[in-house]
This record gives structure tokens, C-alpha cells and sequence, in this order.
């Protein structure tokens, strides 16, 4: 019975749950809360997943006496729940480590050829860029040549901003969690829809930091200037349409306190609910048997 | 300061100071120069110099009995370069949150919905 709800819960949580949350507006106006509703989600959903296997294992095979079908299912469940652990590991490791060396080559790279001006380095380039190398010690906001020559003053302090609330949050700790879902496991959940989404989010969340330093108007100027451009340098982030989604969750400044707090109750409610209701009953009456 | 960054420094001033002259120069007109302003021996600058032309990022030849040494490519080609490079990676790897930029890239017909938004905003 554990086994079948926790399946359940976890087919749930991969697929149509985050189907329905990516894409809703009206989340992305409680950019925190949404961001620690899609965590939870994501997690709870591996949880589920695992706990699914382990209680079928469990069973079949730790009560009574199991007789050789249920040893067989046993053995099963433990060898798939073993391979997504096993592959969920992997991709860690391998989003991971790609992910450092890249950044610590393209660091280097950046550091010999910048000029450091007002605490960013600056690249002498034409194409407008702004972007962020996180890091644990060596974090750097770069930004180039084009980029400054379109901005004003308040225009760049708004992108710098921006990027440094990227640096504070570890929004890249964020990506890096739902890019190893996705790269784990690209065909049996609806990952890509929610990389794209928590992509937007910390764009969203960042963006409001910059509001907060500088104001919305100067933000909204350099994300449109910063936009237009013939530029090959795609790929360094959101899709273009969800730039004018950001700029059109600029003018909303409205905090919507009671949202925020539904929905953030939700995202701690999905991890702690089944854990208190499915797995900790399960549990004790492993221990109990 | 740890070893590595204290080199990273040190390769990015000689290169600075390349790039500002230009031209070949000895270890002793790099030293000369980067000496002016801190405590640098003159065997760590022909250090600095031999590992830069390791990395190919300096051309070398040879002045009588010494080296001289100049910027295979000046600072706007070699960022090029770098970003060309870094954005194959990117393309390849498929890792955008490696680097977590300000803004994407925008087709045309969306710009004219982003300009619409910004008007929305108003004046101010």
C-alpha cells in the first residue's frame, strides 16, 4: 500500500504537477515562495520516487515468510530503485564537475584579458553582454565594452545588481539541482519545462533585487537595450520572449503577501506531508514488525 | 594570496603591459616596467613570460643571446576568441547555468512586445 502511494505521489510530482505549475503568471509574481514550491516539488518527487522502490522491496520481502515471487519482486525493486540512484548520483557528478572546470577555465581566461572597473570586469567587446561566473570565492560580475556604451549610469548600476543578487543567492546552486534532474532523467519528468521555469525565477528574483537598489525603470532600460542586438551569443541564458515577461512583472510591485504564503506553505507542505503520513508510518511499522 | 592567483596577477600585468607597448619587449623592459610599482625579481617575470608563451598566448624570439616577447593577439581579439571559445562549450554542453547572463537573446518580433512592456511601465 506504502509502495503504491508513494508511486503515485511520485507520477504525480514528475509529471503532471510540474506541467501545470510552469507557464502559470500568476506564480511568478511570488518569485520566492514559487521558487520553494518548485524545490519541494522536486524533491519530494525523488523522495517519492525512492521510497516508492524501497517500501515495495520491504513489502515483499520483510514481513512473513516471502515466497519466491515476492523475492523476485523484492529484488527487482531494489535493483531499479538502486539504478535511479545510481544515475541520479552520476549526473551530479557529471553537471557538476563540467560545470566548475568550465567556469574555472573561462575565469582565468576573463581574468587575463578584463580590465576591472567599478568592481566588474569589463571585456573589450562590442556585442553587448552581462553576465555572472559564480563561484564560491572568485564570483565575478562581467560585463562588456557594448554593454557600457549603451547603458547610462543608472542603467549599469540596475545590471550590476542584477548580477550581484545572482552571486549572493547562489542562484547557480538552483540550476545546477534541476539541471541534474533534467539531465538525469530528460524523458520520464516534465524537467525541461521546469529548468525553464526556475531559469525565469531567478531571473525574476534578481531582478527584483536590482529594483530595490536602483528602481524599476532603469532595469526595464537596460534589459530592453542589453535585448536588442544582432548578436551570435545566444545561448548565455532565458529565451528572448521571457524578457518581456520580466519587464511586464516589473511594474507588478505588489507583494501579494497572502499568495506568497499559500504557496510557500505548499512547497514545504509537499516534502513534510508525505514524509509525516506515508514514510514515517511506514517506517515504524518496519521497525514495529 | 595563494600561489596560483598571485601568478594569475602577475601573467595578467605582463600582460597589460604588452598590450600597452605594443611591440616586442625583453623580460628586462617588462621587469623595468612592472618594477616600478612592486617588489617583482627578475627571474619571476621571465617565469611569467616562458608560461605565457606555453599557453601560446605570447610570441617569442629570439634577440642575440636573449628573448623578447610580444602579444600573439591584441586584448579586443583575443576576448573574441575567449567568447567564441566559451560559447561553443556553452553551445555543446548544453550548461547555460554555468554562466547566468542578464539577458538571452531576443528574436525581433519579440522586441517590439518588450518595448511595449517597458512603455507600460511609464515615465520615470
Amino acid at each position: 500500500m506504502t509502495a503504491f502511494t508513494l508511486a503515485i505521489l511520485a507520477v504525480l510530482l514528475a509529471g503532471p504537477v510540474p506541467e501545470a505549475m510552469a507557464g502559470r503568471a500568476a506564480l511568478r509574481r511570488t518569485p520566492w515562495a514559487t521558487m520553494l514550491l518548485w524545490q519541494g516539488v522536486a524533491l519530494a518527487a525523488v523522495l517519492s520516487a525512492l521510497g516508492a522502490g524501497l517500501a515495495l522491496v520491504t513489502d515483499r520481502a520483510w514481513r512473513g515468510e516471502p515466497d519466491a515471487v515476492g523475492l523476485t519482486v523484492a529484488a527487482v525493486a531494489l535493483l531499479v530503485t538502486g539504478l535511479v540512484s545510481v544515475r541520479l548520483l552520476l549526473s551530479g557528478h557529471r553537471v557538476g564537475t563540467s560545470l566548475r572546470s568550465l567556469r574555472r577555465r573561462h575565469r582565468r581566461q576573463v581574468d587575463l584579458v578584463a580590465r576591472e572597473e567599478r568592481g566588474v570586469a569589463v571585456l573589450e567587446y562590442d556585442a553587448p553582454l552581462a553576465y555572472c561566473l559564480p563561484g564560491l570565492a572568485k564570483a565575478r560580475v562581467v560585463v562588456s565594452r557594448g554593454a557600457l556604451g549603451r547603458l547610462d549610469t543608472d542603467e549599469v548600476a540596475a545590471v550590476i545588481a542584477h548580477e550581484r543578487a545572482h552571486l549572493r543567492a547562489r542562484h547557480d546552486l538552483v540550476l545546477e539541482a534541476f539541471s541534474v534532474l533534467h539531465q538525469a532523467f530528460p524523458r520520464w519528468v516534465s524537467s525541461r519545462a521546469a529548468l525553464a521555469e526556475v531559469g525565469l525565477l531567478v531571473e525574476v528574483l534578481a531582478d527584483r533585487a536590482a529594483v530595490r537598489s536602483v528602481g524599476a525603470r532603469p532595469l526595464a532600460r537596460a534589459l530592453v537595450a542589453l535585448a536588442d542586438r544582432e548578436a551570435p551569443e545566444a545561448m548565455l541564458g532565458a529565451g528572448g520572449s521571457a524578457l518581456t515577461e520580466r519587464v511586464r512583472l516589473l511594474a507588478d510591485t505588489d507583494p501579494h503577501p497572502l499568495q506568497g504564503a499559500l504557496v510557500g506553505l505548499a512547497g514545504v507542505g509537499v516534502v513534510v506531508l508525505p514524509t509525516a503520513f506515508v514514510a514515517v508510518p511506514w517506517l515504524a511499522g518496519l521497525a514495529g514488525a | 594570496m595563494g600561489l596560483t592567483s598571485r601568478m594569475g596577477e602577475l601573467e595578467r600585468a605582463v600582460m597589460d603591459r604588452l598590450w600597452s607597448v605594443d611591440d616586442w619587449a625583453t623580460v628586462r623592459e617588462v621587469h623595468d616596467a612592472l618594477a616600478a610599482d612592486r617588489d617583482l625579481a627578475y627571474t619571476t617575470v621571465m617565469t611569467v613570460l616562458d608560461r605565457l608563451a606555453r599557453k601560446d598566448l605570447v610570441a617569442r624570439e629570439r634577440d642575440g643571446r636573449a628573448y623578447r616577447y610580444r602579444a600573439r593577439a591584441s586584448r579586443g581579439e583575443m576576448t573574441a576568441e575567449l567568447l567564441r571559445e566559451t560559447l561553443d562549450d556553452f553551445a555543446e554542453h548544453d550548461r547555460r547555468s554555468a554562466l547566468v547572463a542578464f539577458v538571452g537573446d531576443a528574436p525581433a518580433d519579440d522586441l517590439a512586445a518588450l518595448r511595449e512592456a517597458l512603455a507600460e511601465l511609464g515615465e520615470g
